[in-house]
């Protein structure tokens, strides 16, 4: 079996603590005086009086890349209530959480039973937990009905594509057709190595995405997370031209000048808050970026808030 | 008060770093209300004379050694690293060391590793070692550095009882005997906390019950990384006020005070 190109050509250019106090703290350590050398923007600015609180206190907080805990996990019950404690302590209203089979490529049977799982998380955390269908496009009719009742019927928020195919492959694309016609995301899985990463063949990245994105500019794809240890300033460069697609900022790399050149390649409101359970480290990027407390906001959960109103269901 | 023993200055070979002059470290630090940082040479890990990182390091710092504290970086593989080594501490005043034995092509093991660990651990000096020095999967295509493996840090803490260690940019110290309870070691060992989980797995809170919070150091990492998340650990970290004082500076200012 051939396999398939592997990592995108750069594309052309074509056209306890209380949770408030924390993103208030994060509002104010972003502030600061423009004395270091700028890169990506900004440098470091002192706390200006009378700019900190409100802004970011008001707005929804949203973990655009979460997940709960399979269930072949003895833990899994106590895990997933970690994660909403987690949550509570650093201030996150809301995770859009999937689950992924431990085994990969997913069987059909295999998505489905984590995304039952998935809507039951639904229930127990009602109004914390939204659903991403996870599904593996390679069974084509099972994944589209199954994303359909998922988004229809148990009102999950959108769609979880992971490393079964890479994102250009024309089997993937009945799932970006379904999703705009229900007006829901994709969060793709995605990384760009400048290796040949062996147990991913089939790994997107950006530059894929921002070619899937060419072919279908109504659709809104996430590319997720960006610091999740490929090269993210490849990856920010790769998705500068494809409008539609966004970045997440999940992952356990907390390298410096990640978020402030996101924001500052392809712009504030193409950039989402997520963790991927690296949930201090995804707080800390944010607070540390060099960015307004409404940049923040945007990010922190404005951003996602508007991708959710798109849903046509 | 809060003293990061994490830190750096100068240029990394593979990415632009901001704020890696002291001036501009020190405005960072001071917006996050960091009082003083253990710093060392960024270039000296891919310079193939990690002394000139010293050297730049030592010019770097002058007249801010209140709050900058500089260590050392030396390659027991280089010519002269006994005479670096001396500057270093009878110079420029360095009360530590970092190495790197996986960017120096060189095995803790190894005989002259061993030396250095002697002749520093004579002068009083502090040795910490990186795990790494940034996420693999970023690297460049010129290079693979592996993570320093635990089990070879485990070798090195027992050799030399009497050496210091603080090791940093690591995880999955519970899963291995340098983290676990009456592990037989000896307690010549600290613990960074840059990249240990304080929700979820709680790495961090484990290592509290298990080697007790004056073995667990605050570092950042920074200017390679946001100092922020390391901050955010230490907010949502469940443990006392006196726990938390011992990691943001008590454990750092006796570890350091103690040096010649």
């Amino acid at each position: 079996m051939a396999i398939p190109q592997t990592t995108s050509c750069p594309p052309v250019p074509k056209s306890g603590i209380s949770r408030r106090t924390l993103l208030k703290c994060s509002a104010a350590l972003a502030m600061g005086p423009a004395a270091l050398p700028p890169a990506y923007g900004k440098a470091v600015e002192k706390p200006e009086a009378g700019t900190l609180s409100g802004t970011l206190s008001k707005g929804k907080v949203i973990d655009c890349h979460a997940h709960l805990n399979h269930r072949s996990r003895s833990t899994w019950e106590a895990d997933d209530h970690k994660l909403i404690e987690a949550a509570d302590k650093l201030g996150i209203d809301q995770l859009c959480c999937s689950i992924l089979t431990p085994q990969r490529p997913a069987t059909a049977d295999g998505f489905r039973e984590c995304n039952r799982w998935t809507a039951d998380g639904m229930r127990r955390f009602p109004g914390r937990v939204l659903g991403y269908c996870y599904v593996n496009p390679g069974y084509q009719r099972e994944a589209l009905e199954e994303i359909r009742r998922c988004v229809e019927d148990r009102g999950f928020i959108g769609i979880k594509l992971y490393n079964e195919y890479t994102c250009t492959e024309p089997v993937v694309f009945p799932v970006v057709e379904l999703a705009i016609e229900l007006g829901v995301p994709i969060l793709h899985h995605a990384s760009h190595s400048h290796y040949f990463v062996e147990d991913q063949p089939r790994l997107t990245d950006s530059g894929h995405l921002a070619e899937l994105a060419r072919r279908y500019p109504e659709a809104m794809l996430i590319c997720a997370h960006i610091s999740g240890g490929g090269d993210w300033e490849w990856t920010v460069k790769a998705a500068r031209h494809a409008p539609n697609v966004l970045l997440d900022t999940s992952g356990s790399v907390t390298d410096d000048g990640s978020v402030d050149m996101a924001v500052a390649v392809v712009g504030v409101d193409r950039v989402v808050f997520g963790c991927d359970s690296s949930m201090t480290a995804g707080i800390g990027k944010i607070r540390g970026a060099n960015l307004s407390a409404q940049d923040k906001q945007k990010i922190l959960g404005g951003n996602m808030t508007r991708l959710l109103r798109r849903r046509k269901s | 008060m809060i003293v990061d023993v994490n830190a750096y200055l100068g240029h990394f070979a593979f990415r632009r770093l901001r704020n890696n002059t002291a001036a501009s470290l020190l405005v960072l630090m001071d917006s996050k209300h960091i009082d003083k940082a253990v710093v060392s040479s960024a270039s000296a890990i891919t310079y193939r004379n990690a002394q000139a990182g010293n050297e730049e390091v030592a010019e770097e710092t002058k007249g801010h050694r209140d709050r900058l504290i500089p260590f050392a970086v030396i390659n027991p593989f280089y010519a002269g690293w006994q005479d670096d080594l001396k500057i270093c501490h009878e110079q420029f005043g360095m009360t530590g060391l970092r190495l790197y034995p996986k960017w120096h092509n060189y095995q803790l093991s190894e005989k002259c590793c061993r030396q250095l660990v002697d002749a520093a651990t004579e002068r009083g000096m502090v040795i910490s070692i990186p795990i790494r020095v940034e996420d693999n999967r970023e690297r460049s295509w010129l290079l693979n550095v592996p993570d320093v493996p635990l089990e070879e840090i485990v070798e090195l803490v027992k050799a030399h009882p009497k050496a210091r260690f603080i090791l940093l940019n690591g995880i999955g110290y519970t899963r291995c005997p340098l983290g676990l309870k009456d592990n037989g070691l000896p307690s010549n060992y600290a613990i960074g906390l840059s990249r240990l989980s304080a929700v979820l797995a709680n790495e961090l809170g484990q290592l509290i019950t298990n080697l007790g919070a004056e073995r667990v150091m605050f570092g950042t990492g920074m200017p390679f990384n946001y100092p922020d998340p390391a901050l955010v650990k230490l907010e949502v970290l469940d443990a006392g006020e006196p726990e938390k004082e011992k990691i943001r500076y008590q454990n750092a200012a006796t570890w350091l005070r103690t040096v010649r």
